[in-house]
Formats: C-alpha cells, structure tokens, sequence
C-alpha cells in the first residue's frame, strides 16, 4: 500500500493535471502494482468527483478537468499492464441521430461517460440506423446511446432499435436515448432500455444497465 | 413659455451596457475571426456565392476579409417592415430602438390550460396558441409556440404554418424543416398576399434559420439565407450560443463569436442578392455547468441580449432578441421573476423583434397562462420607457398652486385629463383591496390568466381568411402529404 494513493485522489479531485502524472510517475517507480494505481488513486478519486457533481457541489467544467487529470494519469500506467487488466466500466457508442445536427448534449453525455470510466466511441451528428450499426459490430459496445433534440428526427432512434432486431443484434446491446423531446414514454414506446435526462444520470443509467 | 436654450430632452430612460467604443473593439474582434478561423459552410452553392464575394474558400472552410463584411453592413437595409396579413397594414417596424414582443416557436410541449398537464404539442394547441397571441394587446408578432406533432412530422412545418396564419392576422416569424418547407410556406404566404410581388412589398412574415456553433453553417440554414435572398423576403438569423459550452466562457467572447457568426450568415444572404432584408439574431446565454441546461432566464442571459442590442444599434442592423421567457418548469415566481427581468431589460435596450415570450422549462415548454401574464408585464414595461415628458402642462404649477397646502387633485379636469395616459392599468396584475379580492373567489395571478386563456380560446374570433384563400393554403398543406406518400 502506497502513501500516494489519498494525495492522487486529492489531485484527481482538483483537476491537477501535472501533480496527477508526477504522482503517478512516483508510485510506479516506487514500484507499486499498477492495477493498484488505477483502483486505488485514480478511481477512488473520480468517484468523488461523480458524487459531488451529483449533488451540485462541483461543475461540468470542473469534473472534466478531473477526468482530464485522470486520464493523464491512466496514460502513465496503461502500458504496463495487459488490456484485458485494464479497468473499463464498459464500452459505448454514442451519436446524434439521422437529420440532427445538436450536438453540444450528446457531447456532454460522451464526456462524462467517458469520466466515469466507459469507453466511448462517438459516431458524430446526423447518424443514421446504419452508421451506428456499423459501429455496434465493430465495437461491440455493452450500451448504444442516441440523442435527438427534434421531434422529427427522434423517430429515426426507432430506426436504429428495428435495424439491430434484423440483424440479430438487439439482445447484444442496451439502447439508451436523449434529449429535449425525449421521454422516458417515448423510451418505452420504442423498446428501448433506458432514458436519461441529462449527462449525470447517463452515466448512472449505463451503470445500472450494465450490472 | 421661458427661453430653453441648451436644454436636453430625454423622451425615455437612457439605458446602455456597451459604449460606442466597447462596440467598435468587438465588432473588429469579430472581423478578426472571420479573416482568422473562419467558418465552415456545408452548402455549395453558399461557398460559390462566398468566393465570388471574395471571401477565402479552403474545401468547407470559408475565410471572410473584412472588407467583404462591410459591404454586406453597407448594403443590408436598416430597416425591415413587417405586416398584418389580412390588412396589410404596416405595424411592426423593425428599426432603432422600437422594441416588440412576439412568442417562441417549436417547443415540444406545452400546457393544456384545461388540465394542467404538460403535454406534446399539436395542431390545437398551436391553433389555440395563435388566437391567444391574436387577442393580447401587447403581444406584436407570432412563432407557433409549439412544434405539430399529430400529423406526418416530415411536413408538419406546413401543418404548423396553417394552424398560424388561419388563427392570426400577426405577423409570423415561421421556422421550417428544410427549404422545401419554406418553399410551400411561401407559396401559402403569396396566395395571402395576393402574389409573389404584394409578398415582398408588404411582407407579414419572415423565415428564420440558425448557424452551428461554433462557427458553422449547415445546409439547412445557408440554402435557407440564400433563399431568403432571392425571394426578396427577411430573414432571421439567430445564433444560440452557450457560454463555456459552444462559446467562451467571458461575455466579451459570447459577443465576439456570435456577432462572427451572424455577420457571416449576413455576408451570405447579402452576396446572394444585395439588399436583402436581414434580420440580425442572437440567443446569447449561459451554460448552467450544473444541470447543463441552455439559460432562458439567467441574469447573464439578460446582460448579452441587452448588449448585443447596443451592438445592432451600433450596426445599425435590425435585432432579432428574447424575452418573457423562463428556465422554471412551472409557472411560478421563478417564472415571473424571469420573465419581469428580461422583458424591462429588453424593452429599455431596444432589440426589434423579441421572442419566446411564454416559453418555460428553459424553452421545452410553453404556457399561455404565462404568455398571458407577461402581456401584462410587457405593457408595464412599455409604461417604464414612455418614461417621463417634462413642460408647463405636465409641470402642473398653476394646479400645485391652485390646490395649494391641504385639498385634492381628484376633481380636477388637469387630473381627467391626464390619469389614464400617465399611468398603465394592467388586466390580471392585481390592485383590489383584501375584502374584494376575497369576495372575488381570492384567486391567484395564474388562477386569472388561466380564466382569461380559457375565455380567449372558446370565444374570440380572429380575422378569417377569405374562404378561398383558406382552400388554396389547405391544397398546398395536403400536396405536401400526398408528396410523402408516394
Ligand atoms: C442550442 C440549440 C440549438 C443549436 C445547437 C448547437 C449545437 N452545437 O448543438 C442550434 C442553433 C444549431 C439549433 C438548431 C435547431 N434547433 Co435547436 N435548440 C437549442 C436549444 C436552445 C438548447 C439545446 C442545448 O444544446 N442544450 C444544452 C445541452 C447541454 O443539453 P441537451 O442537448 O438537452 O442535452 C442534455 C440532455 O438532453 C441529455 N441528453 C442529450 N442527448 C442524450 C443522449 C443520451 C443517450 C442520453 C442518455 C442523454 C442525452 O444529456 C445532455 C447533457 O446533460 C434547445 C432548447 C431546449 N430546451 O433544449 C433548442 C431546440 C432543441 N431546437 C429546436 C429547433 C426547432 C431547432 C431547429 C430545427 C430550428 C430551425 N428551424 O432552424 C434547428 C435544427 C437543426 C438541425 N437539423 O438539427 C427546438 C426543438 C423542437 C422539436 N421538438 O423539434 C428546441 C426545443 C427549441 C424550441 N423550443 O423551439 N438549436
């Protein structure tokens, strides 16, 4: 057990990116176990960070800093462990669907996803039912997300849930879905697993799905 | 009558957050960019348009020198006139400070006034909408305040538009999906008119589109400048930027980014036809970093329209704004406190075209309740700019000495003369006394704009159109669908 552990937690906490990798840089020459690293500095501290955003205690810019921080700090330790050790919460795919172009919430949904530890593959605005077929057989994601902020195109997320029925891929994934005109009816109608009304509760959603 | 001279009139309050030179430096600011990053404009036919104009084209990237920017200023009319549309009659005149107020447009849902409920719009309650917009005196133009959604959504913009023009002689500031929708719109909007020609001589709606931002222009929003152009009708352009999310995070660079933005979809319109009336935009907010809403109601909301309204006076451009609008999900003190805020701070600033008035629930959502409310708050506001008229009659002397120490002024003719033009009464704000009120079923402000929604929707009339004209709008609405059918 190594003393850097509460101070990288703390860092992570403070968005401190450089203190993050010199830390970091420290414990594994002090030759701790990396995995060790990742689930006892760096996450224990992300974890914070979730909590107080949650409860209104800590901003979006401030949390993605964090996980700016925490990346930092992953990148250090990565190369010295097998992927397969590598802690990932799980993989996502995430879009804005076909005719749609906002994109600044599905970014959001992306960011913080991905600082609570899920792997995120964004396939971009105006994706059709294709684009995020293609990238659930290539990615294999536990989760796929869709965001639509227009009540004409939130229909295409129905498009994309009857394209992975036909190819036999709807049990594979979770369908997620968001946005303004979105609700967790619409999520019902359509067959989809979950809805979330905002980047927090996205990531809470995944967690819950994914158990 | 005493000799005046060097005498100074102000007519209204003086109200301003930007000076002339503050203006200046973000107005070079946003040249800088346009010369600097440029824009990315996704339409074709937009970036042919922006080279011939001899902006700087680089695959999508589209570089704007600055002296092409002040062409287009040069050449955009400073002023644009919008109608009634039964009458004709030129009441919304888009120009200096005259400041109007107007609802918002597609909100996915709105609240059924006889439930309670939050529920999706649809054709009535985008009917009902529009004969409430019709019957309130302060209210100056209409968008739908709400998006269709009980017919096919492909072409609910036509749906939309019918549901407006039969229940609101108005002028409409009208969104559509795509320039198809725009096209049939017009076409709607020239059977009104009486022709193509009547249409843009005396024009009673204007469409409206929106860049990406940061920086971009899609397809949808360049071919719908250029369209506009080539009809000859205005356009509203309207960044809707988020600061720290889509924008920087300072004010000064809400300001600079977006006013880049508005002037390179103006550079557009204006180089697709010279003098085309253009309609300067900008819903320029905040980001709440908490619950990562777009802010209808922050104070910071306020301090950027107010001063991208100092910026369109500078520009002399005619100023699309926002107001009477709320991120409350009810209508509740929240709501007023908003929408008050907004709605004095626009009506001092003096933006042309303000909209949203009666959207809560940070624009999701629309209340005619609320709309119906700030009709009241808007006609208070206007009572604070008429501000104050200073000379020997309303001085009133000879009647302070009249009177004199003791008596007063209730008999006097001065009094008869002048009470109702000085001072605004509301219809819903509340003065009774206790006992009356309570007498009067002790009813809330929402409990009275409730009734009088109600009252409005099941009796008011509005203009009709002739009946042939309403058949001719009613073929282009089913051609529509008959074109998605096939
Ligand atoms: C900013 C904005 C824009 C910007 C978008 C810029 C950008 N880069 O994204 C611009 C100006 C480009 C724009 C364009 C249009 N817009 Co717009 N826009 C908005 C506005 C004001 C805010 C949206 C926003 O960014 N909010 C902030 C972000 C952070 O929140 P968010 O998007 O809601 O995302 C959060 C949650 O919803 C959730 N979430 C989102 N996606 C997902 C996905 C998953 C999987 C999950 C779990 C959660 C989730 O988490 C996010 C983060 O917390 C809304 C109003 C509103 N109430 O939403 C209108 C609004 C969405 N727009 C509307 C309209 C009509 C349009 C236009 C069609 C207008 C026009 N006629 O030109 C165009 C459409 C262009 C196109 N083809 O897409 C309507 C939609 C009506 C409807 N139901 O169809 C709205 C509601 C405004 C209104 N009341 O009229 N718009």
């Amino acid at each position: 057990m190594s003393n850097y552990y509460e101070e990288l937690s703390q860092s992570i906490i403070s968005g401190q990116l450089d203190r993050v990798k010199s830390l970091t840089q420290q414990a594994i020459g002090a030759g701790d176990n990396p995995v060790d690293i990742i689930n006892q500095g760096l996450i224990p501290g992300m974890s914070v960070v979730g909590a107080r955003f949650k409860s209104g205690q800590m901003y979006v810019p401030e949390v993605l800093m964090s996980a700016r921080a925490m990346d930092a700090g992953m990148q250090l330790v990565k190369p010295l462990i097998l992927t397969e050790d590598i802690p990932s919460a799980g993989k996502v795919v995430i879009g804005t669907v076909k005719g749609d172009l906002h994109d600044i919430g599905k970014n959001l949904v992306s960011m913080m996803l991905e600082s609570a530890g899920y792997t995120v593959i964004n396939v971009g605005v105006d994706a059709g039912p294709e684009k995020f077929l293609q990238a659930v057989k290539e990615h294999q994601p536990g989760v796929i997300g869709m965001s639509a902020l227009l009540t004409t195109t939130m229909l295409a997320m129905k498009d994309t849930i009857e394209l992975l029925k036909e190819e036999g891929l709807r049990d594979k994934v979770k369908v997620i879905i968001g946005g303004a005109p979105i609700s967790q009816d619409f999520a019902d109608e359509i067959g989809a697993d979950g809805f979330a009304p905002d980047a927090g509760s996205a990531a809470d959603l995944c967690k819950k799905l994914l158990a | 009558m005493p000799v005046r001279s060097n005498y100074v009139e102000n007519t209204s309050p003086m109200f301003r957050i930007l000076s002339p030179s503050q203006c200046e430096e973000i107005l070079l600011a946003a040249q800088e960019v346009l010369e600097r990053t440029g824009v990315t404009v996704y339409d074709e036919e937009a970036r042919d348009i922006l080279k011939k104009a001899g902006c700087w084209v680089d695959g999508i990237l589209v570089r704007i020198p600055s002296a092409v920017v002040n062409k287009a200023l040069r050449s955009v009319p400073k002023r644009v006139t919008l109608c009634n549309s039964r009458t004709g009659s030129r009441d919304v005149r888009l120009e200096g400070y005259n400041a109007y107020f107007g609802t918002g447009s597609d909100t996915p849902f709105t609240i059924d006034p006889y439930t309670g409920k939050r529920q999706r719009s649809t054709k009535e309650s985008v009917s009902n909408a529009c004969k409430v917009i019709d019957a309130l005196e302060n209210l100056d133009f209409v968008m739908s305040l709400g998006i269709v959604q009980d017919v096919p959504l492909l072409i609910s913009d036509r749906h939309q538009f019918e549901a407006q023009v039969l229940n609101t002689s108005k002028p409409i500031v009208t969104t559509a999906h795509d320039i198809y929708g725009f096209a049939d719109i017009i076409e709607m909007c020239e059977i009104i008119a009486g022709g193509v020609e009547e249409l843009r001589r005396n024009p009673f709606m204007t469409l409206y589109a929106e860049p990406i931002s940061p920086l971009q222009h899609a397809w949808e929003a360049a071919s719908k400048l250029i369209l506009a152009a080539r009809k000859g009708l205005p356009v509203v352009y309207t960044p809707c930027v988020m600061a720290g999310g889509t924008v920087p995070a300072t004010m000064a660079g809400v300001l600079t980014q977006g006013l880049a933005e508005s002037l390179s979809g103006l550079v557009i319109n204006q180089s697709t036809r010279e003098g085309s009336p253009f309609i300067m935009g900008g819903v320029f907010t905040i980001m709440d970093m908490s619950s990562t809403i777009f802010s209808y109601g922050s104070p910071e909301f306020n301090l950027l329209m107010s001063s991208l309204a100092d910026m369109a006076h500078y520009l002399k451009l005619p100023m699309f704004g926002t107001a009477g609008c709320s991120d409350s999900n009810l209508v509740d003190e929240q709501a007023g406190i908003e929408a008050a805020m907004s709605i004095a701070m626009t009506a001092l600033s003096g933006p042309n075209l303000n909209h949203d008035v009666g959207y809560i629930e940070y624009g999701s959502t629309s209340s005619l309740e609320f709309l119906t409310i700030n009709n009241d708050v808007i006609g208070m506001a206007r009572r604070l700019v008429r501000g104050i008229e200073v000379n020997d009659e309303t001085l009133a002397l000879d009647l302070i000495h009249k009177i004199g120490p003791g008596g007063h002024f209730l008999c006097e003719d001065h009094t008869m003369k002048h009470f109702k033009t000085e001072t605004y009464y509301p219809s819903l704000i509340d003065r009774q006394r206790y006992e009356s009120w309570m007498e009067n079923g002790s009813k809330t402000l929402f409990q009275r704009a409730n009734e009088k929604v109600k009252d409005i929707i099941e009796n008011y009339e509005p203009d009709p159109l002739p009946k042939d004209v309403q058949q001719k709008i009613r073929a282009i609405v089913e051609r529509s669908e008959q074109s998605i059918a096939k």
